[in-house]
């Protein structure tokens, strides 16, 4: 993993994230991420959802110390995640049109795609490679990081960012018309990581109430505890948390989202002096076990 | 980049405006069936275009005692339930916590979320308005206890959906994958075509000079996906490869050129180490706007190079509606079908040929006689999103 950006509710990065989430939010049940930092003409019809995708690309960007450039063209993977980041513009272009077919426009329909989002982030910044967006809460990042890690195995990109936004703040009362107001405060947040070849051990465990992903790891525990529910953003918090503490392996997360648990596992391949330098060399094949899958991949 | 493993498509079920089998499906395809009317289902008497590719009763609406009130999810489970039928999945003996479900969707549950903010169900729609919800349903149906994914890269979901599901056999995570996608009609996307003014009062003409615009379909279409070595049975056909990419150009247009579809195309031939020679059959986007297909016959000119002259182009899409999320499958599904069975379906209403469209696009109301073992299947939506299967039938 070379580099990782992060918002949330709380503010920018873990600095900002507090001990204890529920305790912090002192009886709020959602906390926002506010107004989009990025502005500007070219983005006067764009959902502030898009922008903090591209707010956390562009902190990402800053961690790693590169410019866009760096990840420009079409060697650079794109896979995107989230959970709820598109109910706004759905709602927004639902009630929009009132009972009649005016008052929306073309193009804010083409905003209430999924797509679109992961889109803002590649138009700006010329991301041209492979692209994925699922929809999903942490499971489903864990998928896309596997994902990512496939692509860079195989070759079809040199590097991939795994990108994850949720907005509740819109829908509030939707969510909690629906009963879905988690475990926890629901927090805003934009997240991305970006991932190069590595070599070790990726280990995906994942399925509906599977065994082998059931307990939460430590870390993914104390993502879920300091910044309470980020839905996708969760397993990219939890990178950036174990970043920000010196990276020690085995890194294992884990999810759940939906009655869908997964867990990941990475071990880079340890140097001559037997030591686990986190990530980096070449892609080759490695173990299976059980109902988890081991591929050789990336990510520091 | 070396040639990864194919894998089996052992079956498919489908539900479509056409037919609500494989068998009605090919055979309205051949025959001219024409999945277009008035849609009834919802109001668009405020809408310009009140046609499209709708459904009128689900004839195969499977009982399940929790079948949700979810038009999305019904159509799923129908064709789940056609494609458990024809490759006798329960038999297969694949444990539940190896069998994965991957769907794709451009919508997912947003007409429950547009319901239930009509104040028609509360709390129950709003449950099932996550786009996540119906692909969660079929797995319930199905008892599918191993991953569970939805793909959202609009109406390229079906094709993106196919080529993740085939990564995680690779890859050991399952042993079988029901992998497909799914949409369907409602005022949410009516109104949004609307308001985009990409909707034809005639009727869908891919490639022709005439061509005014799309009409939208609703369906599910799925398959499954087993590693080659597990699958003992005739199989439908098998995934060569598949690449999805970004344009990275514009929120709804695609790129001018089609860079990005050409760099699928590109990735998905070589992901099955097969070249550009090899292709005996594309199954084309083929919308009938007027942006869409000169960029698409130009992406296949520079894909096929010498060839692209000789290689049949065909659209699916005048007879059932562009029916997004549930297009890029059924298109794949087509073209396992026309190496089965020696004909390639005709793009309906192309009757005066665009100038600038300029390759074979079988044209007519009457298949073609044709035996094609390797397809490409092209898809493109919202986003530049593109995706690109390459498939092998089975030629008796």
């Amino acid at each position: 993993m070379r580099a990782v950006g992060l918002y949330t509710g709380w503010g920018a990065g873990v600095a900002a994230l507090p001990a204890a989430a529920r305790r912090a939010a002192a009886g709020q049940r959602l906390l926002s991420l506010g107004p989009a930092l990025i502005t500007g003409e070219r983005f006067r019809r764009s959902t502030r959802e898009a922008l903090w995708g591209l707010a956390a690309v562009h902190a990402m960007l800053e961690d790693g110390g590169a410019p866009a450039e760096a990840i420009a063209g079409d060697r650079t993977a794109l896979l995107f995640v989230t959970a709820a980041a598109y109910g706004p513009s759905n709602r927004v272009f639902i009630d929009g049109g009132g009972a009649g077919a005016s008052g929306a426009s073309g193009m804010h329909f083409a905003y209430t795609a999924p797509a679109v989002l992961p889109a803002e982030i590649a138009i700006e910044l010329g991301v041209r490679g492979a692209g994925i967006t699922l929809i999903g809460g942490a499971p489903a990042t864990l998928h896309a990081i596997w994902q990512a890690a496939n692509c860079l195995a195989r070759g079809t990109c040199d590097r991939a960012l795994v990108v994850a936004v949720e907005v509740f703040a819109e829908c509030g009362d939707l969510y909690r018309l629906a009963g879905r107001w988690m475990d926890g405060p629901l927090v805003e947040a934009a997240a991305c990581v970006w991932l190069e070849p590595g070599e070790g051990t990726l280990r995906l465990a994942g399925g509906r109430r599977a065994g082998a992903a059931r307990g939460r790891s430590p870390l993914s525990a104390a993502a879920r505890r300091r910044a309470g529910e980020l839905a996708a953003c969760e397993p990219l918090a939890a990178l950036a948390l174990w970043r920000a503490a010196g990276g020690a392996e085995p890194l294992r997360l884990t999810g759940a989202w939906n009655g869908e648990v997964a867990s990941l596992e990475w071990e880079s391949a340890p140097d001559e002096d037997g030591r686990h330098t986190h990530m980096t060399g070449s892609a080759k094949a490695t173990e299976s076990a059980g109902g988890a899958s081991a591929l050789p991949a990336a990510a520091r | 980049m070396p040639a990864i493993e194919r894998i089996t498509i052992a079956g498919a079920g489908v539900v479509t405006a056409i037919g609500q089998d494989v068998d009605a499906f090919w055979s309205g395809l051949l025959t001219g069936a024409d999945g277009i009317s008035a849609i009834e289902r919802f109001r668009v008497d405020d809408l310009r275009v009140g046609q499209g590719g709708e459904i009128k009763k689900l004839t195969r609406d499977v009982a399940w005692g929790r079948t949700p009130d979810c038009r999305a999810s019904r159509l799923l489970v129908a064709a789940a339930d056609e494609l458990r039928a024809q490759t006798g999945l329960r038999d297969l003996g694949v444990a539940p916590e190896r069998l994965a479900v991957v769907v794709g969707t451009a919508l997912g549950g947003v007409e429950e979320l547009e319901r239930a903010l009509e104040g028609d169900g509360g709390r129950r729609r709003l449950r099932g308005a996550l786009y996540d919800t119906p692909g969660a349903n079929l797995a319930r149906w199905l008892g599918a206890r191993g991953p569970v994914l939805t793909v959202a890269t609009a109406c390229a979901s079906g094709a993106t959906a196919i080529g993740v599901g085939a990564d995680l056999l690779r890859h050991g995570q399952a042993d079988a994958v029901i992998a497909g996608g799914y949409d369907v009609l409602c005022r949410f996307v009516m109104r949004g075509f609307h308001a985009l003014r990409s909707l034809t009062r005639d009727r869908i003409r891919p490639f022709d000079r005439r061509r005014s615009g799309l009409l939208l379909g609703e369906g599910a279409a799925l398959v499954l996906l087993t590693r080659e070595r597990d699958w003992r049975q005739r199989p439908l056909g098998w995934l060569r490869g598949h690449a999805s990419t970004s344009d990275g150009h514009h929120i709804s247009a695609p790129h001018p050129e089609g860079r990005g579809l050409e760099r699928a195309i590109g990735l998905a031939l070589a992901e099955a180490d097969l070249s550009p020679d090899d292709v005996d059959f594309v199954s084309a986007h083929g919308t009938g706007t007027p942006l869409n297909d000169p960029i698409e016959t130009a992406v296949l000119k520079r894909a096929l190079g010498r060839r692209a002259a000789a290689v049949p182009v065909n659209s699916i899409k005048p007879v059932l509606g562009h029916t997004m999320g549930a297009a890029a499958t059924l298109e794949a599904i087509m073209c396992l079908l026309a190496s089965r069975h020696g004909q390639i379906p005709p793009t309906r209403h192309l009757e005066e040929p665009d100038p600038s469209c300029d390759l074979d696009y079988v044209p007519g109301a009457s298949p073609r006689a044709a035996r094609p073992r390797v397809s490409v299947s092209t898809s493109l939506g919202f986003g530049g999103c593109n995706a690109a299967l390459v498939l092998e039938g089975v030629i008796a």
